[in-house]
């Protein structure tokens, strides 16, 4: 309840707590992401057919060797050379089939494939070829290729194997001895079969075919690939989907947080505009400039300044009410009072004196009702053509204070000036008026025996007007009302302690008001510090408080 | 032979007040509503004075248009505004037309009794030729009070009768301080401070239009005005 008068209405920026725009769009941005797990789908499907297709060629390329040396048993007969070496390899006499064989193989083995040919007693006879891949000529990576693989190779290192050619690629003994599709083979049945190999680093296809020597199966030819071939065409497209993807995503959350953010700032101006559209007094500017968009917050933004429109104009109404009440009411008030004058001049009848006399000083009293009505108007048509000119403040208020005491014996006045001149650009004359206003105010609700304090001091580049008073404190609601036009605090019926007898309209602080914002400054009323009564203060820009030389004298 | 007072104005009931007050006094009062009917009495036979008000019938203008017609048609005749419009606007459009005085209509009778007697007063004077003149002399400043004139260095000041009563209230006593409510009630007056600052300002620049160094009329700040004797001049 303590907070300063005239400060009050600002919305609290507690109100944006929660999800901005901003971040609802990037969220939304999200889904987005969807897109790389269908795409990895695909993907995966497409490893498939690969090796789908991969195990065709391999099968196809042990048919063909096998095919190839069917019905030429001499090739793997072993036991016609009982010189035949330790672990089956081909020495000796066996040397020319050995390399007829290999001779065979070589034209109809694919690159990265491991051909082997065994007997019926799984020696082997021939192996041809290796499983690793011909190292790729290296290609300069170019710049795309560069920025994708700092920027995405950690992520794809974490998300794909890579395939690796350093793998163990020795015949495991099971593999000769138990391989189910060796065996397969040598009873005569082609089989393939996937392997890992010894120390896991990838994954050989084996297709193993029979050798026929009419109808007796005389030996088997096993075709290995390893899988990496498939693997890295797997690779490489998932790069490529990844990379394409996020760039998508990061486009598309770009855009849509751009989009957002420019909402979000129309949004946030907007909510400025209005607020400021209407001060703390609750006074509608005319400044609210509506956007010239054709969409939704444009519309929006225009009807904001629609309704501000009407309600300015209301606003105006209300203020110049009591200027054309005052008009309305001259004439009919005229008449009354002429027609007194008439009566009081000409023969009148013996006691009628009295009554004209209480009904002269009703008039009177209506004819300062109306002057005090329609003096704010007055006064904003003198603004108009005032000129302005440089004066010291001290010294008009020091001039009005002794005016005060005396003609105000029944009160105390306390003055409080700083040494140097205060220099202000504008009307000595208005500023009088205004603490007149501001003094009048003090008196009718200063506390008998209390002194009124004005003081004047200069605050950086403004001047400050107080006057002070002990007495009632404002309430509340009204604190930052004070100012306008035909609001009064005054206890209802407070004229009857009014020893004057003037009537009160609350215009006095309106011209206050009026006057401070033609100096460039505000009228602000608040509760004493103390709490002991109000202080109203005015503050005013200095002279040349934007433009701090003064023009040099010639 | 009475003097013929001609009051146009459209709200009948202060048109017969007036009009019973003039009367009273020994004036001859003669009325009218409209614009069109003034006009025609007063190409008939111009009055020696004429109260005019602004807004007349359903012209708002119409005492504006009426008053330009009557100053075509004499270029002496006292006119008086009388009116419920109390703005700058309307006091100075009235004055530029050629009115000798704007008053609202909240003045008194015997305010505007006074008023009227002071116009007389100064056509009379003006038509006689100059005998013992009555004036005041300040300087170079020179009040006629019979007249109401004003010259300042020999220059005509050319003030209205409400301005001048003002400057009399002034240079009575020089370095006097007269307040508001004291200007008020020598110009026979009755309005708010605001009204009075603006005449104290209409004053200052006719006399600065004579003289470019006139500083004679000092503010004396929430107290009133007072009258300098200029030192150059003394």
């Amino acid at each position: 309840m303590e907070r300063p008068a005239g400060h009050t209405g600002a919305t609290p920026a507690a109100a944006r707590a929660g999800l901005s725009i901003r971040t609802r769009a990037l969220l939304v941005s999200l889904v987005l992401l969807a897109i790389p797990f269908v795409g990895y789908g695909y993907v995966r499907e497409m490893e498939r057919v690969l090796q789908a297709a991969q195990e065709q060629a391999v099968i196809g390329t042990a048919r063909a060797v096998a095919t190839a040396l069917h019905d030429r048993p001499r090739l793997l007969d072993r036991r016609v050379d009982p010189v035949a070496g330790d672990a089956g390899y081909p020495r000796g006499t066996t040397v020319a089939a050995t390399q007829e064989i290999e001779l065979i193989i070589r034209g109809l083995r694919r690159s990265g494939s491991r051909i082997w040919v065994i007997d019926q007693d799984r020696r082997l006879l021939v192996l041809e070829g290796s499983l690793r891949q011909d190292a790729k000529p290296a290609v300069e990576p170019d710049l795309w290729d560069r920025i994708q693989g700092t920027v995405l190779g950690p992520l794809f290192a974490l998300l794909l194997e890579r395939p690796r050619e350093d793998f163990e690629d020795a015949l495991p003994e099971d593999v000769l001895s138990g391989g189910r599709a060796v065996d397969n083979a040598l009873t005569g049945v082609p089989a393939t079969r996937w392997r890992e190999t010894a120390d896991k680093r990838a994954v050989i296809l084996a297709a193993a075919h029979p050798i026929w020597n009419g109808p007796e199966v005389i030996g088997a030819v096993v075709v290995e690939e390893t899988t990496n071939r498939v693997l890295s065409l797997r690779n490489r497209a998932f790069e490529q989907l990844l990379t394409t993807t996020l760039g998508v995503f990061v486009l598309g959350a770009l855009v849509l947080f751009l989009f957002a953010t420019r909402i979000s700032r129309r949004l946030t101006r907007l909510r400025d505009e209005a607020e400021h559209a209407i001060d703390a007094r609750g006074r509608v500017h005319r400044a609210f400039r509506a956007e010239r968009d054709r969409d939704e917050i444009g519309d929006l933004s225009r009807s904001f300044a629609t309704v501000l429109d009407r309600l300015a104009d209301y606003n105006d109404y209300l203020e110049r009410m009591a200027d054309r009440l005052s008009h309305e009411l001259r004439t009919p008030i005229a008449v009354v009072s002429s027609s007194l004058d008439n009566l009081r001049i000409g023969p009148a009848p013996a006691g009628s004196q009295v009554y004209i006399q209480r009904a002269e000083e009703g008039v009177r009293r209506l004819n300062a009702i109306l002057t005090r009505m329609s003096e704010a108007r007055r006064l904003a048509e003198t603004l108009k053509g005032t000129e302005r000119e440089r004066f010291d403040l001290g010294r008009v208020v020091a001039g009005c204070v002794a005016g005060y005491v005396a003609a105000f014996p029944q009160y105390r006045f306390e003055l409080r000036l700083p040494k140097a001149p205060v220099e202000l650009e504008g009307a000595p004359d208005l500023v009088a008026q205004l603490l007149d206003k501001l003094v009048d105010n003090a008196r009718d609700f200063c506390a008998p025996g209390e002194p009124i304090e004005i003081a004047v001091d200069v605050e950086w580049d403004w001047a400050r007007l107080a006057v002070s008073n002990v007495g009632p404190a404002l309430p509340d609601a009204m604190a930052g009302q004070i100012f306008e036009s035909m609001v009064s605090v005054r206890p209802a019926g407070g004229g009857a302690e009014r020893p004057r007898g003037e009537p009160h309209l609350g215009l006095g602080l309106f011209i206050a008001r009026l006057i401070a914002e033609f100096h460039g400054g505000k009228a602000i009323a608040r509760n004493r510090p103390d709490g002991r009564g109000v202080v109203v203060e005015v503050l005013m820009p200095l002279a040349g408080a934007a433009l701090p030389a003064p023009p040099a004298p010639r | 032979m009475s003097r013929r007072i001609a009051i146009v104005e459209d709200d009948a009931a202060i048109r017969e007040n007036v009009a019973d007050t003039l009367r009273r006094q020994g004036y001859d009062a003669t009325t009218h509503a409209d614009r069109k009917s003034a006009l025609a009495a007063f190409r008939a036979r111009l009055p020696d004075l004429a109260i005019v008000d602004i807004g007349l019938g359903d012209e708002p203008d119409g005492g504006f248009t009426l008053v330009r017609e009557l100053r075509a048609l004499s270029e002496t005749l006292p006119i008086i505004f009388l009116t419920a419009r109390d703005s700058d606007l309307d006091l100075v459009s009235g004055l530029r037309l050629g009115a000798d005085d704007y008053l609202t209509k909240t003045i008194s009778m015997p305010h505007l009794l006074a008023r009227i007697a002071a116009l007389f007063r100064r056509v009379d004077v003006l038509r006689s030729p100059p005998k013992s003149e009555e004036a005041i002399e300040r300087g170079p400043l020179r009040l006629d009070l019979k007249r109401m004139t004003a010259t300042w260095r020999g220059t005509p000041v050319d003030l209205t009768l409400t301005e001048f009563w003002m400057v009399h209230a002034l240079v009575k006593y020089p370095g006097h301080v007269k307040n508001r409510d004291q200007l008020m009630s020598e110009a026979n007056l009755v309005v708010d401070d605001g009204t009075i600052t603006s005449h104290i300002k209409r004053i200052r620049k006719k006399f600065l239009a004579a003289d470019g160094a006139f500083e004679a009329i000092d503010t004396v700040y929430g107290m009133g005005y007072r009258w300098i004797e200029a030192p150059g001049a003394a």
